[in-house]
């Protein structure tokens, strides 16, 4: 399955640089008897246009998601910032495994100090917001075009369509 | 060795937000947030089910999902395999899970936004740890099974309901280490809880009454099982708002005076586990704490156990016939000599209030009691009463069990210590006790 090129992209600036903020990052895939597998995710670049997104994993922690988005590209990503609970899901069904960058390196540094920042922002240790997010150095990275984004803060909105 | 969900139980209570993956039948995964998971048994956990979701559609859809539950001192992570079975919306599982969402809630500063509409109820298939780096495991818990035995044998060595009670909250203070809790009978006529001992507050609170349902604590009462939570909350609090309704009550003074509920201002950590005897409800134990996380299941386990054995003790007390037997006719020993000025004794018939001068002591089935030993020194000059011929008395309207009277007396007691150190209660032996009057009394009677 591959996303409609044509169509614009859910994400506006603001969710943008929202899913690329300290924000947890945590992506979901599912394997051939369609059960679900799950991992916490070490950060979120988006492409320029918007219609890109790549989140790092840390193979280690991943289970079989990433056998399963080689297998049949699916995906569902949360995005959710512990201080505020605001949250984005985003979907995609092209999603695939491609090679880790410097900028995707770059990415995850960010991440991990802006995630720690949070965290010890409402109360928690550094040890533990670190602990949690994982400091591994070898990472994949996991390519998809978002085909559908959902409000999910907690309230009467969530699961409603992104609006930008 | 496979990991047990049991070893898992730090990571139920709520202090960082688990995740569900799922998947619908066309194939799309969905991963969402799950503000409560709750520990059922060794194979089974319940979400909070809050909002109709994607989640809640993939999984009435298709049973099988994913769980990653954290460990809130360690930071690890554990991956459960689940599969939905059902949706309790009402029931003590429910009752108990809404309790806690409400204290995490307020945790979160989300109250008024989580709100329960069920439990989803899953079986766990397999459980492992996700592999990262987690920190050092925390303490073991306080209340160890070798600590549990030696409480239970003082609670075993209670000879009545008074001592029992006393030992309960003695074990709690040492060497369980819990510095305020409360114990309270159930009143199973009127369906209320009175509270008839405590430790660690300024004021006692002996005589202050919930009814069934209400609070963090009527709540375990009338659902008969262990409730707690580990964030002071609003919907579950008692403490300002009850006392702040006690006090607009205190100023109208009469008929329904109230005693004022006791309790730490700065609550953060409550406990409220039911004391049954078999499936009959006795009472409540209700524990608390300004720090926040301070029972966790281990505690909730340590507690039940007490409780559960409290509420055999007091079954078995209630049942000896020793307890029972006590028929010797009463002396007429005439009371100490009382002297000084007459204590004025108010009865306001219609539900038995009674006060003391112009302060209010006791009502309902004490008051009648009080009453009726007041009058037996006044008119036959007799000081010593039996359990027995309360029970047989009309007059005091009794609930037909035995315990009952009991609790009452002990309620009694204690507000006269409290309240009327000229009126005392003074246990004489089992099933009887001598009631002391150190002034003249003149009683006056308010008829309804």
């Amino acid at each position: 399955m591959k996303a409609d090129p044509g169509r614009p992209s859910p994400l506006d600036a603001d969710h943008a640089a929202f899913i690329q903020s300290g924000v947890s990052v945590i992506v979901a895939s599912r394997n051939a008897d369609f059960v679900a597998d799950v991992v916490r995710g070490c950060g979120c670049r988006v492409s320029r246009d918007r219609r890109q997104v790549t989140v790092l994993v840390e193979p280690s922690r991943a289970g079989t998601l990433l056998d399963d988005v080689a297998a049949n590209g699916m995906v569902a990503v949360v995005f959710s910032q512990p201080s505020t609970h605001r949250t984005i899901q985003l979907k995609g069904t092209d999603a695939q495994i491609v090679k880790l960058t410097a900028a995707d390196r770059a990415v995850a540094a960010r991440h991990l100090a802006a995630w720690i920042e949070e965290l010890s922002s409402i109360g928690y240790a550094k040890e533990f917001a670190g602990a949690l997010r994982g400091r591994a150095e070898h990472l994949a990275a996991i390519r998809f075009t978002p085909s559908a984004a959902f409000q999910q803060t907690p309230g009467p909105g969530a699961g409603q369509p992104l609006e930008p | 060795m496979p990991l047990s969900l049991q070893s898992l139980r730090p990571c139920f209570e709520g202090a960082v937000p688990a995740v569900i993956a799922t998947c619908a039948r066309d194939g799309t995964p969905n991963v969402s947030y799950i503000s409560e998971v709750h520990y059922v048994d060794a194979q089974h956990v319940a979400l909070s089910f809050q909002f109709f979701s994607k989640t809640r559609q993939n999984v009435l859809e298709n049973p099988r999902a994913t769980v990653i539950v954290i460990h809130p001192e360690t930071g690890a992570q554990y991956k459960l395999a689940v599969r939905y079975l059902r949706t309790e919306d009402s029931g003590p599982l429910f009752e108990c899970m809404k309790a806690k969402l409400a204290g995490i809630a307020s945790h979160a500063g989300m109250t008024g936004v989580f709100k329960l509409r069920g439990s989803d109820v899953y079986r766990v298939e397999s459980v492992s740890e996700v592999y990262g780096t987690a920190l050092e495991a925390p303490p073991a818990p306080e209340v160890d099974v070798t600590t549990l035995r030696a409480c239970m044998a003082r609670l075993s060595g209670a000879n009545d309901l008074k001592s029992l009670i006393d030992a309960l909250l003695d074990v709690l203070e040492h060497p369980i280490g819990i510095v305020h809790a409360m114990v309270l009978m159930y009143d199973p006529v009127g369906e209320r809880l009175y509270t008839v001992a405590s430790r660690g507050y300024a004021e006692s609170g002996v005589g202050a009454e919930l009814r069934l349902g209400e609070g963090l604590i009527g709540t375990a009462a009338q659902a008969r099982i262990p409730i707690r939570i580990s964030h002071a909350t609003s919907e579950f609090g008692y403490g300002r708002a009850m006392r702040a309704d006690a006090e607009s009550h205190g100023l109208t003074a009469g008929l329904e005076e109230r005693i004022p509920f006791p309790g730490l201002p700065e609550s953060q950590s409550q406990i409220a586990v039911p004391i049954l005897a078999g499936t009959r409800l006795l009472g409540v134990l209700f524990a608390e704490s300004e720090a926040t996380g301070r029972f966790g299941y281990d505690e909730e386990d340590g507690f039940t156990v007490l409780a559960s054995h409290v509420g055999a003790v007091a079954s078995l007390l209630e049942d000896d016939p020793a307890a029972l037997a006590v028929e010797d006719a009463p002396s007429k020993a005439a009371s100490a000599t009382a002297q000084g000025p007459p204590l004025r004794v108010r009865r306001y018939v219609e539900n038995d209030s009674i006060f003391v001068g112009e302060d209010y002591l006791i009502k309902g089935v004490a008051g009648a009691i009080l009453w009726r030993l007041l009058r037996a020194h006044l008119e036959d000059c007799r000081s010593e009463h039996t359990n027995r011929e309360l029970r047989l008395d009309p007059a005091i309207r009794l609930p037909d069990l035995s315990e009952n009277l009991e609790a009452r007396l002990i309620l009694l007691q204690r507000r006269l210590e409290e309240r009327c150190p000229d009126l005392q209660i003074e246990k004489t032996g089992r099933g009887r006790f001598r009631f002391n009057v150190r002034r003249p009394v003149q009683l006056i009677e308010i008829p309804p």
